[in-house]
């Protein structure tokens, strides 16, 4: 039960981080992604890789909640479209995840696939450098996790690297362009 | 003899070309002696180390890594051709003075034109050949880029071609070496290749081709290099075809589809040079029209052909040499060297192309008709020449780079040379079909006075000399200054606009309709490709997620 | 380390100090060092971490800085590309790690291709570029620097993760977009109004080459492309750097050294794209030989932009003179005798 559950809670998040405007939003987005991958990855990789993403993933939305715009800006007006998105993904990724792959990890393929999708859609579609990174980090977060599809015993320093680069992207400086 | 004196005719022009070019860099032109050292060295290395021995000497070093050895041979196929494309270079770079940068360039062009000859493989030939064409299109635009000059996309598609035919035998025949690939890898597609490629790298084509239009630039001291290092590859490769297919092209289909083409263009030849305005403007028509004859000699696939194709492939060479060094005015230097270019007895050229006519008759069937279309194409060069005598000098080259004197006894020693047809043929031509035709090469017979045919002997001593002294004899006794020449009408005009011109603003003037103009307009797509659309990435991945679908 | 990688990475290296020695006077030789020090970091991490889940994490930060260096595209515009190139690929993984049929695992193939691509940058995912960008700060950075030995790492990795009935579709692939760049690459080099576009568009077509390379999976296929990236970091790279005062003063030159620039932009012999292309047209014919008819006549599409890129270069003194001489030896060198670097390659 805790497995799939753990797997909406990342679908949630990402969802979060979609059609979040604002930097609280976003970052409650990134925590429940956080949340949702450190309990597949203490399931499937152990206690470490659960602690490092987890870490990886506070860092990144503690700091998210203090740049970016203010406020939390969640469906905003406008946002109509990313819902639907986020509904529609999770219903295909259920589907791949569940009936056309087969495993045990089918919570964590659903949670990858959605966290990794929505995530991407949210780059494409966004010019704001702070919902960019948001979603750079559930990324992150996701890939980090990829390790444990296919292997039973997947090592931690994936997910330490990516707790790490997580972190990482909420300092990264966002500059203007220059003019030419 | 060490297999390491192979790389002596390569490496000489080299090693020179760097000294002129290094001592350049520092300010101090090293001249003329230089450049002439370094290409004469190449000469002096072809005869000592082929004229001893008269037998293959061949050196392979290590792999280079594409599937190729380092494999250089001096035969009798490589010694011919390396001494046809050194002598005019050698001649013009002793006595036309030019820039230290271009004489540099000149001599590693002629190393790139030697080293294709002398590779061992298709593969190091395309190589070679490949460098020899870029360092000439480099020469030509060092001396006046707003001149004429090959369209480089013509000359890199040949050597590329070139270089396709090399792999495919590699794969499909394990070695793209001359003496080692199986006959049966050589297929009529892989033979369509090699022939396409080897009549693009000389520019045999029945219209006006770069081989042409470089006599027509302003100075003709890069035109002459330029077409004395590349002008013979073509038909190098044709020659050694015959080697890789022991003896014989894949199928006679190619021997008369290749000596029809060089008959257009040798009749495409004289009838431009027939209806020319300068005297230049022939001129410039006298080595397609030599290669024209010399690729329908070679392509005939008998030895008696294959020697003549050589022999006219030699007196081209000669002519190269002539035509760069002649000054653009009336006098007797032109008048031997129009002479010499038509083919009056008892030159060379006469007696070349008489072997080559009957070598057509004895090779029998269509061929024999091609040989008869070769005498009609003869005799309008002959008309065009006398016509050409008469004309304007044309734009004319510096004075500084003609040396009348010279071109002069180069005309009269191919116009003389009809008695020592024989002696070359079977110095310098035999040992070609005696490489590449090995089963079919003991019918060339005759010895140093007379050459034998199938079906005659002709004996160019005792006919080409009596000829000889009567021409001598005619030309004491006749006032020359009582001549007055004249321009004479064409036989027959040329369009002013071939078709082929024609159609290429036909091409040009083609445009989109209106209504299609924004489907096919390439700003519009390149700014949906680059602008970094999420929707055109998105539909990107679909269209590969479908694709494989289908696979 | 893939061998591959590593000789990579020293070309790249080499490809940086002559950068930091010859730029043109109005580069910033600090900005060159730093950045083209820190671009090789992340690229030498990359060929460095064990597995390719380490090398999405590693390209994903590589992106990220890149996107922070000052330019004139927008932060959103410069972070798009890696983030969805390491989104597809860790896409791709999945999908080719899961039990499934064996359409699944061609998806992920889908996913791993199309994540090279955005990575690099070349069609579909072409990276939008700004002709007064600094190089440090271009997409040429991904074509030219950081992406050879991306590509290398990912194809390396790729191929040992996918199972044998993806594989021939990872190759297909491959040569099918490899086909799409060389012709868009090499029309789009000479038909664009801008000549630093041309100058990508460049690097584009050579990508084109090296994406036919990689997948045409045998030693040929392999040494070739690997030929190809060796061009692009000691040639293309090098060259496109020098160029660009004299693009921004907007003058263009035809002397000699302007075609043989040209030549060698070409892949003409005896530069090292010649010898490139043999062994391309090599491995073509073991595959399927008319693939390799259709491979020599796109190569020709390579001349008319090359001509015009040589012309771009105008006319180098001095320094940028003597790097030109240098850049045009080394690759008449690997043209002529490209063994040992294949060798050290193992390949």
């Amino acid at each position: 039960m805790i497995q799939p559950a753990a797997g909406i809670v990342v679908w949630l998040g990402a969802s979060m981080v979609v059609v979040g405007d604002g930097r609280r939003g976003l970052a409650a987005g990134i925590a429940l992604s956080t949340l949702g991958l450190a309990v597949l990855a203490f399931v499937n990789a152990g206690p470490v890789a659960a602690a490092a993403i987890a870490a990886g993933g506070v860092t990144a939305a503690a700091r998210r909640s203090v740049t970016g715009p203010a406020g939390w800006e969640v469906l905003a007006p406008g946002s109509t479209p990313r819902l639907v998105l986020c509904i529609a993904t999770a219903l295909v990724a259920f589907w791949i995840a569940d009936a056309v792959t087969a495993g045990p990890v089918a919570s964590l393929r659903f949670a990858l696939m959605t966290g990794i999708a929505l995530s991407a859609a949210r780059v494409l579609s966004t010019a704001e450098p702070a919902a960019q990174l948001s979603a750079s980090a559930v990324v992150a977060l996701c890939a980090a996790s990829v390790g444990a599809i296919g292997s039973s015993q997947p090592g931690v320093w994936p997910y330490v690297v990516g707790g790490l680069v997580a972190a990482l992207l909420g300092w990264i400086p966002t500059r203007s362009p220059i003019a030419a | 003899m060490p297999s390491a004196v192979v790389v002596a005719p390569i490496a000489l022009p080299l090693i020179v070309a760097a000294a002129i070019a290094v001592f350049g860099l520092a300010g101090i032109n090293l001249g003329r002696a230089a450049a002439a050292a370094g290409a004469w060295s190449c000469a002096a290395a072809l005869l000592a180390v082929w004229v001893p021995i008269r037998s293959s000497i061949e050196l392979v070093l290590g792999q280079l890594g594409y599937g190729s050895a380092l494999d250089l041979r001096i035969d009798g196929v490589s010694f011919a051709f390396g001494l046809v494309i050194v002598t005019p270079v050698a001649v013009l770079l002793t006595l036309q003075p030019r820039p230290w940068a271009d004489s540099a360039i000149a001599l590693v062009g002629l190393a790139a034109s030697i080293a294709a000859v002398e590779a061992g493989g298709v593969v190091l030939t395309a190589i070679a050949g490949g460098t020899a064409a870029t360092v000439g299109v480099v020469l030509l635009d060092t001396e006046d880029p707003d001149a004429q000059r090959p369209a480089w996309g013509f000359l890199l598609s040949a050597w590329l071609a070139l270089a396709l035919v090399g792999v495919v035998l590699q794969v499909g025949g394990g070695t793209a070496v001359y003496s080692a690939v199986p006959v049966s890898a050589v297929t009529a597609p892989v033979f369509s290749l090699l022939a396409a490629a080897a009549v693009l790298a000389s520019g045999l084509l029945p219209w006006r081709s770069w081989p042409a239009q470089l006599w027509t630039r302003p100075s003709l001291r890069a035109a002459g290099i330029t077409v004395a290092t590349l002008f013979p590859l073509g038909f190098y490769l044709l020659v050694r075809a015959y080697e890789l297919g022991d003896g014989r092209y894949p199928s006679p289909a190619f021997n008369v589809l290749l000596s029809v083409v060089g008959l257009a263009v040798a009749l495409s030849a004289a009838a431009r040079a027939q209806a020319v305005a300068t005297r230049r403007e022939f001129l410039a028509e006298v080595v397609p029209g030599f290669g024209g004859f010399a690729l329908t000699a070679i392509a005939l696939s008998t030895p008696l052909g294959l020697v003549t194709g050589i022999v006219l492939i030699a007196v081209a060479s000669a002519l190269v040499a002539c035509l760069a060094l002649l000054p653009d005015r009336a006098g007797i230097e032109s008048v031997v060297a129009i002479a010499a270019a038509v083919g009056l007895p008892p030159s060379v050229t006469f007696g070349a192309r008489v072997l080559g006519i009957e070598a057509t008759f004895e090779a029998g069937d269509f061929l024999g008709l091609i040989g008869i279309a070769a005498a009609i194409t003869w005799v309008v060069w002959v008309v065009a020449g006398a016509r050409a005598i008469g004309l304007p000098g044309g734009r004319g080259h510096p004075a500084a780079e003609t040396f009348p004197l010279v071109a002069t006894s180069i005309a009269l020693l191919t116009l003389s040379g009809g008695p020592a047809l024989a002696l070359l043929q079977s110095g310098f031509a035999n040992p070609v079909a005696g490489e590449v035709m090995r089963s079919t090469a003991g019918s060339l017979s005759g010895g140093l006075t007379a050459i034998g045919t199938t079906s005659s002997l002709l004996p160019v001593v005792t006919l080409f000399t009596p000829l000889l002294v009567m021409a001598v004899v005619v030309y004491l006794v006749t006032n020359t200054r009582a001549i007055r020449t004249q321009a004479r009408p064409a036989l027959f005009p040329i369009p002013p606009t071939p078709i082929g011109e024609r159609i290429r603003v036909a091409l040009r003037g083609a445009a989109v309709p209106e209504e299609y103009r924004t489907v096919f307009s390439f700003r519009e797509l390149e700014a949906a490709a680059a602008r970094g659309n999420p929707i055109v990435w998105i539909v990107a991945l679909a269209a590969l997620g479908f694709a494989v679908t289908r696979y | 380390m893939p061998p591959e990688a590593l000789e990579l990475l020293v070309i790249a290296a080499a490809a940086l100090a002559f950068a930091v020695v010859f730029a043109p006077a109005t580069a910033s030789r600090r900005a060159l060092l730093v950045r083209g020090g820190a671009g090789l970091a992340g690229t030498a991490a990359i060929a460095a971490v064990p597995t390719l889940d380490l090398a999405l994490l590693v390209l994903l930060v590589l992106g990220a800085l890149h996107a922070a260096v000052a330019g004139t595209r927008s932060f959103a515009v410069r972070l798009r590309p890696p983030v969805i190139a390491v989104a597809m690929l860790a896409l791709g993984l999945l999908l080719v790690r899961v039990e499934a049929p064996d359409l699944v695992a061609r998806f992920g193939a889908v996913g791993l291709v199309a994540g090279m691509a955005a990575g690099v940058g070349v069609l579909p995912y072409l990276h939008p570029i700004e002709p007064d960008e600094a190089l440090t700060a271009s997409p040429v950075a991904w074509l030219g620097f950081i992406g050879p030995v991306l590509a290398v790492v990912l194809v390396f990795r790729a191929q040992g993760a996918l199972p044998i009935q993806a594989g021939g579709v990872f190759g297909g692939m491959l040569v099918g977009l490899g086909l799409l760049n060389m012709a868009w690459g090499g029309v789009a080099a000479w038909r664009t109004a801008d000549e630093v576009a041309a100058w990508r568009y460049s690097f584009v077509a050579d990508w084109g080459l090296v994406l036919c390379g990689f997948g045409l999976t045998v030693a040929d296929g392999q040494r070739a492309a690997l030929l190809v990236l060796a061009g692009l970091l000691a040639g293309r790279l090098p060259l496109y750097l020098i160029s660009r005062q004299a693009i921004r003063e907007k003058t263009t030159t035809r002397r000699p050294i302007n075609l043989v620039v040209a030549a060698a932009l070409a892949g003409s012999a005896p530069f090292v794209g010649f010898g490139a292309r043999i062994l391309l047209l090599r491995a073509s014919t073991q595959i399927y030989w008319p693939l390799a008819l259709v491979l020599a006549l796109v190569m020709l599409l390579w001349l008319p932009g090359s001509l015009r890129l040589g012309r771009s270069l105008g006319q180098p003194r001095g320094r940028q003179a003597l790097g030109v001489a240098l850049i045009l030896a080394v690759n008449v060198a690997a043209g002529l005798y490209p063994l040992p670097l294949l060798a050290a390659a193992r390949l």
